[in-house]
């Protein structure tokens, strides 16, 4: 049995043409790609139209890819790009929501550190206030803490500076300690 | 990372964010396409070539301009019109729709840089919507993909056609009625009415095909499609 191929590894046989590498990569990647689609476009259907079409244009664009370069925020770029155009054209802006109290994990399991952090009045409105921000500084804000991309990886997703990212990261946590404190 | 940051986290992981799909079946089916696109884009550039060719010396025009693709419509010329009847822009789209309503039943997102209208018109594979721009109507379709096709039928030389700078190619269908066709990716011929369609505009960009109808010349026409695309 061969060793496990590493990303560029597969990068590399997917840029010649090898489909099987590169359903690997989307393997890999389909989750991120959703959920960063999912809190720009705000809704599933978009969010999955978004994501396929970014990986299809990730595919086609290859042969221009940074060799070495990190994989993951360049695909993120073509994603949230197609997740944009989508709310654009239908002019409606993403709201996310709480899971229903009934979805959430069951059982007798203690609730994890992160959960208990926060009540459940404190979640509403944090994340009513999430909802309220301005677009460009909620959707920093959804891909920082809610999706878990780094600094870095925000910008390169919205092809922004990374100064940019970290002023109106600033901006709006600046606004939701109003609603947390 | 503040308490803040801490609490931002937390609250991600509260979020009703669905499971993605698997996506992988859907994206390599549409990456195995790949060489027949190129194939198709082969000969679209060298149809293009010959559609320069044939503009540019008119006696070679109806000699040369058969039919011509362009992403999901195809344009050929026949020597009689098929019978078809003056009808409404919107004829055989199907009841108005919303915007939301109309992207399920298409399956295509509305690209739109201007005022959204309120009404909305959708078929398997195609949107459309009619704007009113410099005081007349216009009916702008799009169509994703090679899932469905228009065909117009022109005959010439009451119908002139020629390139138009928009999109990765495009084209501008004027001067003698042409009759307009909708049908599925099958060859099947869709249920819907023939209509003689006047002046339009049609273009590519990526993997989707844009069509303008309505009383507008060239320039005009080519200025409300970059500003739908912009």
């Amino acid at each position: 049995m061969g060793r496990p191929l590493d990303e560029s590894d597969l990068i590399g046989r997917a840029r010649r043409g090898d489909t099987h590498a590169y359903e690997e990569l989307v393997h890999a990647h389909q989750g991120i790609a959703f959920r960063t689609a999912y809190v720009i476009a705000g809704n599933a259907a978009d969010a999955e139209d978004a994501a396929q079409d970014g990986f299809v244009k990730a595919w086609r664009a290859l042969g221009r890819f940074r060799e070495g370069a990190p994989f993951r925020p360049w695909l993120l770029q073509i994603v949230a790009n197609e997740a944009r155009n989508r709310r654009r054209s239908t002019g409606r802006r993403a709201h996310l929501a709480l899971r229903a109290a009934t979805e959430q994990p069951s059982g007798d399991a203690a609730p994890s550190p992160e959960a208990s952090l926060l009540s459940a009045e404190l979640r509403t409105a944090l994340l009513a206030a999430v909802n309220d921000l301005p677009e460009d500084q909620r959707t920093v804000i959804a891909l920082r803490f809610f999706v878990g991309l780094s600094e870095h990886e925000v910008a390169e997703a919205l092809s922004l500076p990374e100064g940019t990212v970290k002023s109106r990261s600033a901006r709006a946590l600046e606004r939701l300690r109003a609603s947390y404190d | 990372m503040t308490e803040l940051e801490r609490a931002l986290v937390a609250l991600g992981r509260e979020l009703d964010i669905p499971a993605g799909p698997d996506l992988r079946s859907r994206v390599r089916e549409r990456i195995e396409r790949k060489p027949r696109r190129r194939r198709a884009v082969v000969l679209a550039v060298a149809l293009l070539t010959a559609l320069g060719i044939a503009l540019a010396v008119p006696p070679a025009r109806s000699a040369i301009l058969r039919f011509f693709h362009i992403g999901s419509v195809t344009i050929e010329r026949v020597e009689t019109l098929p019978h078809a009847q003056e009808r409404s822009l919107v004829a055989g789209l199907g009841p108005p729709l919303s915007l939301r309503e109309a992207e399920k039943i298409a399956g295509v997102a509305l690209v739109l840089n201007a005022p959204r209208p309120r009404r909305f018109y959708a078929q398997p594979g195609l949107i459309a919507t009619l704007l009113h721009y410099r005081g007349t109507s216009v009916l702008l379709a799009e169509l994703q993909g090679d899932q469905m096709g228009l065909t117009k039928k022109f005959a010439a030389p009451g119908t002139t056609v020629e390139p138009a700078p928009i999109g990765s190619f495009g084209l501008w269908l004027e001067g003698g009625k042409h009759v307009l066709m909708w049908s599925a990716a099958s060859g099947e011929i869709r249920q819907m009415e023939r209509r003689l369609a006047g002046n339009v505009l049609i273009w590519a960009e990526g993997n989707r095909t844009y069509r303008l109808e309505g009383g507008l010349n060239m320039g005009q026409m080519v200025e409300l499609g970059r500003q739908i695309t912009r």
